[in-house]
């Protein structure tokens, strides 16, 4: 299957490994990502639209019409990536005021989108169009030792009239690939609370209270790893883990891994292949059992060649 | 929830903002134009946007007490409230909403207003969206190192630090992108920017 491939800023910079393990397992599931030739930013949620509204939907409908020409849905991996250009299908299609503008200023740049694309988010696709049946069948290690907290956040799931990609309150679909890959699901109040967000640049002392919140439910609802769909969600819960730990003098270290990589882990894909080693709380501490495990699964098979 | 109905009955009976009922109806028109405000006569203050904000804490007025003050013209007073900045837009009001109000989209756009009529009264909030716009409008992607050292303040101390800590962090685990995404063609973006603008003034 082929898609127009939006990976989003972030997804090549802070969140280097998300992109790098997307790919790794779409390689092993036959899923094609033909980057859109220089996308650019969408806008991030309200980051220019605050600022610039109409020159930020020019900027998300841009990428929706390079899209347009590959005659493919646009596949992204940031949740907010998802939301934002979800939401510029939404305001073309209703607001004919705003279209019109929009249009005007995308013709003057040379461009034209006529709203025919489908904003998809990866673990979508993975879900709908590749099913839980395909994942499981690739699946070489079986990842009991880990009890995955899965992280919904906010745009995977809400709003539910532009991001729908599970239930808005109850989501379970990140759950049940959990449970596909062996590992068992943790449930948690927080798997829909908000980490904050880019409040983390703006007013850092929210956005550490709101984080620390969301990975001590997770903690202490018995997870050993927690699994995020979105490099922001991610950024907040990984990489700032020891300034939370430092503000609130609390001991987490929580393992926080891209749903990617535990699918990839699962795929028995190399850890280095996946971008473990720059995760900031290291998962060392729980993939030596899943590692330990390869090994075993690949001595029984061997032996079963024998 | 009583109290917040009360503090806000004290407010609205208080002096300050005498409004008349023209310039009461012209900020809520006004709102109810703008992306997310469409649906705010229909709020009946029951109070599920304030009771599931994860960042009720922080603000100074709750998400249902804005939409009242909306109605009631209070003009200043919403556009400055720390309320519209402090929203992180995790949508769970606009989601559990029963009359379909979009209170989270409707922060964007008074974000937006507040910015255009000069009434934000954090700094650093008004940074954010002012060098993340530069910064896309210069290379057509986010090139974050840029963007954190545009919003360092230089005279905090504290800040400093934890910030060339995080920073280390990252640079540690090759997460920071030293050399920025230019994406090829910059030239667009000026073409955008200046036929929006030109949208938007009319």
């Amino acid at each position: 299957m082929k898609y127009a491939f939006y990976p989003g800023c972030s997804a090549q910079s802070t969140a280097k490994e998300y992109e790098d393990s997307a790919k790794a397992i779409s390689k092993v599931l036959d899923i094609e990502l033909v980057e859109v030739p220089d996308w650019n930013c969408c806008g991030a949620i309200d980051a220019v639209y605050a600022f610039k509204p109409l020159y930020s939907i020019a900027l998300a409908a841009r990428n929706l019409a390079l899209a347009e020409k590959m005659q493919m849905d646009i596949v992204t991996l940031c949740s907010a990536c998802y939301f934002t250009l979800s939401r510029t299908n939404k305001i073309l299609k209703e607001d004919s005021g705003t279209k019109s503008k929009v249009d005007e200023a995308l013709e003057s740049a040379g461009f034209n989108y006529n709203g025919g694309v489908r904003v998809r988010h990866f673990a979508d696709v993975l879900l709908s169009d590749i099913g839980l049946q395909k994942i499981k069948e690739k699946v070489k290690v079986q990842l009991t030792t880990l009890n995955v907290a899965s992280y919904y956040g906010c745009f995977l799931v809400r709003p539910p009239d532009i991001c729908n990609f599970d239930d808005p309150e109850h989501p379970m679909r990140l759950d049940e690939l959990v449970e596909t890959l062996g590992a068992s699901k943790v449930d948690y109040y927080g798997k829909t609370r908000c980490c904050g967000g880019s409040l983390g640049i703006t007013d850092e002392e929210i956005m550490l209270k709101m984080s620390k919140d969301i990975l001590l439910n997770a903690k202490n609802s018995g997870a050993n790893c927690m699994a995020t769909a979105c490099p922001l969600c991610h950024f907040n819960l990984d990489a700032r883990q020891k300034d939370i730990e430092s503000r609130f003098d609390v001991k987490i270290n929580l393992p926080v891994l891209h749903f990617t990589q535990l699918i990839g882990l699962a795929f028995g894909i190399e850890p280095k292949q996946l971008g473990l080693h720059r995760n900031c709380v290291s998962p060392r501490k729980i993939f030596p059992l899943t590692v330990a495990n390869a090994s075993k699964a690949g001595k029984s098979a061997a032996d079963r060649n024998l | 929830m009583s109290h917040e109905k009360d503090k806000l009955f004290a407010e609205a009976k208080t002096p300050q903002p005498v409004t008349r009922e023209e310039s009461r109806r012209d900020f809520l028109k006004e709102v109810m134009n703008m992306q997310g405000g469409e649906k705010i006569l229909e709020c009946i203050q029951c109070g599920s946007c304030a009771g599931g904000c994860p960042t009720r804490f922080a603000m100074d007025y709750s998400p249902m007490q804005i939409i009242k003050m909306i109605n009631l013209g209070m003009k200043e007073k919403v556009l400055s409230s720390s309320t519209i900045w402090v929203c992180s837009s995790c949508y769970t009001c606009a989601t559990r909403c029963p009359r379909d109000v979009s209170f989270a989209t409707l922060m964007m756009s008074l974000r937006n207003k507040a910015i255009r009529e000069n009434l934000v009264k954090n700094g650093a909030k008004l940074n954010f969206h002012k060098y993340f716009f530069e910064v896309v409008n210069k290379y057509g992607r986010l090139h974050e190192p840029e963007l954190l050292v545009k919003l360092l303040d230089k005279t905090d101390f504290r800040s400093l630090r934890s910030n060339a800590s995080l920073g280390l962090r990252l640079f540690k685990k090759g997460k920071l992108q030293i050399r920025a995404p230019k994406i090829k063609q910059t030239s667009w973006l000026c073409t955008i920017l200046e036929k929006t603008n030109e949208k938007e003034s009319q």
